[in-house]
């Protein structure tokens, strides 16, 4: 038994030595080792043999059995690396061919520069705030103090519908909508599409505007020449250079243009800054009381400001847009780019 | 409004330069739009003197000649005739830049040498025509000066953006007087002096104002015995500096002072004017009138006029009338001076489409108090120029005189709004410089009368706006607003919509945006029946363009005319959505509906161009997945595809709506070939439209998650022949109808036509996946079940096994 059991190991080792891959080694398991295999078959046998015979001869079958498995697991693993190796060293794909991706797709850079200036407010505390697009005159230009036959409303060519409405010209109505519907503090931004009855290459028909609303107890014309500065150099990019100059519309007093040192140029002057070195982007102010009378807020104790900015403008700035138009027509060849 | 520098300076005497001033009036809010800097370039065009002039030799009418230009002495060919040596011209040198970029270089006229070039006046853009090059005066200036300034004519035109409110700054005195009062310098106003004759005003003419409301003062003078001839030149130069044509001296006077002044002025041939009166009125209904432009105009009695005893000789405050103007025959004059009530001019100007100079200022709201000063200044200065006498005294009819209200007004609320700190010595003074009449109330506050050519300054916000301008905006201190903190989370709406956009995007959607606005045969271009209520809708009273005329009820038009201009420039692959309003008529009263929609168009590849798998094309089920995904997102149960009553613009036989239980949420399906072809579109094209506002409202926002199943499962698939009309959801809906908690998933992994399947039928392969959440299940358990299935799938759908 111990001359058989020695035989088949050795046997089993020049077989294990000499094999060439997995699989034959495999093999070699199931023959040696398997239910049918010869060790198991010689370990049926064991209890054939006398009581003091069986743990000794055990004990060398268990040493044989071993020595099998652990030479078979070291060629296993060695045959596997081989067969790993020759794989890498087969297998070559042209990493150079392009990738199979999904599709990509952009949304609107009118939609990108409302979301970029909604999230800039968001975490100034602003909520966003919607309305109509098809509005009363009261709430488009009574309630902000444009009175009819006022010489202000020519600085909006307006569209109008049947029932004394009108296509909304600025997003100023949100602020009159608000100020009904709650009492301050109020810190709103209000995106939407706007239109004016002007059609050329610098005017659309139809663009978009944010409209932003502040009212609280002690708001100053300094205060919103914080905010707006805030906003700039985060829209633009630090240390953007803001510059506020008296202007007027009918909903604010003081009020204000707001332009921005021209990013194309820096300050220096160029043709789209006019050389200027400044470009406006926004009009802005305290809101003026004849406002507060509308909705009824006290004017005495409480005070805030308003500013609206162009999305196009800023869009255009922001991204190198040279031509209004090419917003609208929708090729995606430009949208694709975004 | 156009202003020159030089005209400023006459009325007050500050330092800054052009560009300096340009900043100033800006920052005042008298934006400088542009800046036109007179001679700009023209440096190197000098004063020069002729000191030889012989004839070319190889050209009769050309000349050459040695002209000195101060520093050396050039030969310049020229074909002028107008001139001899010993002249003094005007010699653009070399590297001169011309009006109309027009470049001096050194070159050779008929073989001679010309290092330069004599100038015309039209030349050097001083004058619109010009005979021959200009001749000057020999003592002009030294020899080598730039030409401008040797005339005089250096200057610089600002082009200033006013904004409605400020109607005192439409005029020279107006800006200079802004001007003065931020630099606190003292404003010199011009002075006349009145030769008036013995005659008196109101023994020649006599002026009645029917309507006071509408014309609270009316002012005129009688000028007799003058001469109408051209305007003196630098009355021309003046003018057309800020783009005003010359007519003649009268004329321009009137032109001349409204420009400095602000004070529109009428002059009429008086002894055109019957019974030499001036009556204020109404216009009647319908009455006709022809204005100075020779256009006839009907009048409305809202229109006021200005008549004489008989007829209308003007439209007040618009337009004189062709039956009294000034011609050169005209001896006499009688010159209106008025103030008018702004609406009453707006009304009319804009009725009749007649915006004039006049009629800017009178709507925006003149000087009332300064007409009488307008009246006299232009008054004298036509006697100056067109001779004549002047009678004695002036008619002014101003019943209604009286001083402007006081504004109380508060200086610590002034700092507190505009957030500075200034001492009351400092804005009082401000206010002095503005020219506001300032006492002290006892309780601290401040009366202040503002001028009466301030009209936009009528309440205590008004005079801290001057304030914060005067002191300027970039004195003020950029601080950051003490608030107090509010919830302000996005609403449910913009969270959905954000997440709706967000998830197109990423499923490889581009996003357009169309206008608003369509044409009204949208409509009929997407094949919808003639009660389809999409027809209905709101039309715009003035639109730009038939195209841009009614307010879309869809956005299904402008994604298709998107789609076909895209497929013109060769995109092909085309992912797009939009996500809108649209406009829906409100019921009676009611305000319009402007519900959110989401539309979107898949055509072509559906991966792009592959170089490893063949070029699939998308087909209705790309789309329908799209919106698949859409309402998985939104966890919007109970869906169901309807293929009967399909919308007219889809292929009825490739298209279904889709209903969320009963509410009619979108439709999906391949564009109609007609509805193609009505857009011009070349290749097939699959749509979806969803109503987003159903979306929100159907949307399960309150997620509850079923842990899942950690037993084994068992999957077993059915081949089976089904009748080619047999629905694929009812097969699921058949395996569904075994509830069986089991069954964790039913697909259908195959639909196959062709060998081995009879005509009129399909082969359709579903896999069922069995699992259970609380044991592995028996495989006899698993047979029994599925066992069922099938045989409610024979007896109920008869279908045949495969």
């Amino acid at each position: 038994m111990r001359e058989q059991l020695e035989q088949l190991r050795n046997g089993a080792l020049q077989a294990i030595a000499t094999a060439s891959s997995v699989e034959q080694l495999q093999d070699i398991r199931i023959s040696l080792l398997g239910r049918k295999g010869e060790l198991t078959a010689l370990m049926k046998g064991l209890g054939s043999l006398s009581a003091e015979e069986r743990p000794i001869v055990g004990q060398l079958v268990n040493a044989v059995r071993d020595g099998i498995e652990s030479a078979l697991g070291a060629a296993i693993e060695s045959a596997q690396e081989k067969v790993i190796a020759a794989r890498l060293q087969s297998e070559r794909i042209d990493t150079s061919l392009p990738g199979r991706r999904p599709l990509k797709g952009t949304k609107h850079p009118v939609t990108l520069v409302i979301e970029e200036i909604c999230s800039i407010f968001a975490g100034l505390g602003f909520a966003v705030a919607e309305g109509p697009e098809i509005e009363h005159d009261w709430y488009n230009f009574e309630a902000l103090n444009f009175p009819p036959e006022h010489p202000a409303r020519d600085m909006q060519d307006t569209f109008f519908v049947e029932n004394n409405l009108l296509l909304r010209t600025h997003t100023s109505p949100v602020q009159i909508r608000t100020m009904l519907k709650q009492k301050p503090p109020v810190r709103i931004i209000a995106p939407g599409t706007v239109y004016r009855c002007d059609s050329d290459a610098t005017h659309s028909p139809m663009f978009h505007q944010i409209e932003g609303l502040m009212v609280d107890t002690k708001v100053t014309f300094g205060d919103l020449k914080g905010i707006l500065t805030v906003f700039t150099n985060q829209l633009f990019g630090q240390k953007t250079g803001v510059r506020l100059r008296p202007s007027y519309f009918p909903f604010t007093e003081p009020s204000a243009e707001v332009d921005i040192a021209c990013v194309i140029c820096g300050g220096k002057g160029c043709r789209v800054c006019k050389n200027s070195g400044w470009l406006e982007i926004l009009g802005a102010g305290m809101v003026d009381p004849e406002v507060y009378r509308h909705v009824q807020y006290d004017a005495e104790n409480i005070s805030g400001f308003a500013f609206g900015m162009g999305i196009e403008r800023i869009a255009m700035l922001k991204y190198g847009i040279s031509d209004m138009r090419l917003l609208f027509e929708n090729d995606v060849r430009f949208l694709q780019q975004f | 409004m156009n202003v020159t520098y030089n005209w400023l300076k006459e009325f007050v005497d500050f330092d800054a330069m052009p560009d300096e001033l340009a900043e100033l009036l800006t920052m005042l809010g008298l934006e400088v739009e542009s800046m036109a800097k007179l001679g700009a370039g023209l440096d190197d065009v000098v004063v020069a003197l002729v000191e030889e002039k012989r004839q070319h030799p190889n050209a009769d009418k050309l000349s050459v000649c040695r002209v000195n230009n101060g520093k050396e002495v050039l030969d310049v060919v020229c074909g002028a005739q107008n001139f001899k040596q010993g002249d003094t011209v005007a010699l653009a040198q070399i590297g001169a830049v011309l009006p109309g970029d027009f470049k001096i270089k050194k070159s050779k006229i008929r073989g001679e040498e010309s290092c330069g070039m004599l100038c015309s006046e039209k030349e050097l853009g001083l004058a619109d025509e010009s005979a021959g090059i200009m001749v000057l005066s020999p003592t002009i200036a030294p020899l080598g000066t730039p030409i401008f300034a040797a005339l005089g004519r250096k200057d610089t035109i600002f082009e200033i953006g006013l904004t409605p409110n400020r109607s005192d700054c439409l005029s020279v005195i107006g800006i200079a007087r802004d001007i003065a009062a931020k630099l606190g310098l003292k404003l010199k106003y011009p002075q006349s002096t009145l030769v008036e004759g013995n005659e008196k005003v109101d023994s020649v003419i006599g002026v009645t104002v029917e309507n006071p409301d509408l014309c609270p003062r009316y002012a005129a003078r009688y000028i007799s015995g003058c001469t109408i001839a051209p305007s003196p030149e630098w009355l021309v130069k003046r003018l057309n500096d800020i783009g005003i044509r010359s007519i003649n001296n009268v004329v321009d006077v009137t032109n001349l002072i409204m420009m400095e002044a602000g004070q529109p002025l009428h002059a009429f041939d008086c002894d055109r004017l019957s019974g030499k009166r001036i009556v204020v009125r109404t216009a009647t209904e319908g009455e006709q009138f022809t204005t100075l432009d020779n256009q006839q105009r009907v009048l409305t009695s809202a229109d006021l006029v200005i008549c004489d005893a008989e007829r209308p000789v003007a439209l007040a405050g618009v337009m004189g009338g062709l039956n009294s103007e000034i011609e050169n025959t005209t001896t006499s004059i009688l010159l209106e001076s008025a103030f008018f009530k702004p609406a009453a001019i707006r009304k009319t100007s804009k009725r009749l489409g007649l915006h004039t100079e006049s009629s800017h200022r009178f709507e925006r709201g003149i000087d009332i108090d300064g007409v009488g000063r307008a009246l006299d200044r232009a008054a004298s200065l036509i006697v100056e120029l067109a001779g004549g006498v002047m009678a004695n005294g002036s008619l002014d009819v101003y019943p209604g005189k009286s001083d402007r209200a006081a504004i109380m007004f508060r200086p610590e609320k002034a700092n507190e709004l505009i957030g500075i700190y200034l001492d009351r010595d400092v804005i009082i003074n401000i206010l002095t410089r503005l020219e506001c009449r300032v006492s002290h109330n006892a309780d601290g506050s401040i009366a202040v009368i503002p001028p009466h050519y301030r009209i936009d300054i009528e309440r205590e916000i008004d005079l801290i706006e001057e304030i914060a301008r005067l002191n300027g905006y970039d004195k003020i201190p950029a601080t950051m607003p003490i608030a107090r903190v509010v919830s302000d989370r996005p609403t449910r709406h913009q969270e959905i919509e954000k997440r709706v956009r967000d998830l197109l995007v990423n499923n490889g959607m581009t996003e357009i945006i169309n206008f608003s606005f369509t044409g009204p045969d949208a409509a009929g271009k997407l094949l919808l029946s003639e009660d389809d209520p999409r027809r209905t809708a709101i039309k715009l009273a003035n639109p730009l363009v038939d195209e841009q005329s009614v307010m879309r009820t869809t956005l299904l038009p402008g994604l298709l005319d998107t789609t076909a201009r895209n497929m013109n420039f060769r995109s092909l692959d085309l992912k797009l959505f939009e996500m809108r309003r649209v406009y829906l008529p409100g019921e009676g009263e009611s305000m319009p509906r402007e519900p959110l929609c989401i539309v979107g168009a898949i055509t072509g590849s559906r991966d792009g161009d592959g170089w490893s798998r063949p070029n699939e094309l998308v087909d209705f089920f790309d789309a329908k997945g799209l919106v698949e995904i859409v309402l998985d997102v939104l966890d919007i149960g109970g869906v169901s595809w309807v293929t009967e009553n399909p919308e007219s613009y889809f292929h009825p036989g490739k298209s279904c709506r889709v209903f969320a239980g009963r509410e009619h949420i979108g439709s999906v399906g391949e564009l109609h070939p007609l509805v193609q072809k009505n857009f011009e579109i070349e290749k097939p094209v699959f749509c979806f439209e969803l109503d987003f506002e159903k979306l929100v409202k159907l949307s399960r926002t309150k997620i509850t998650v079923t842990a899942p199943s950690r037993f084994p499962d068992s999957t077993r698939d059915i081949a089976m022949l089904v009748s080619e009309d047999l629905a694929a959801a009812k097969i699921i809906e058949c395996v569904r109808a075994e509830k069986s908690k089991e069954i964790e998933h039913v697909q259908i992994f195959d639909v196959y036509r062709g060998k081995g399947v009879p005509e009129g039928h399909k082969s359709i392969a579903v896999r069922i996946r069995y699992r259970s959440f609380d044991r592995t299940l028996a495989e006899e358990e698993i047979s029994a079940l599925h066992k069922k299935i099938i045989t409610n799938l024979t007896d109920k759908l008869k279908v045949t096994l495969r």
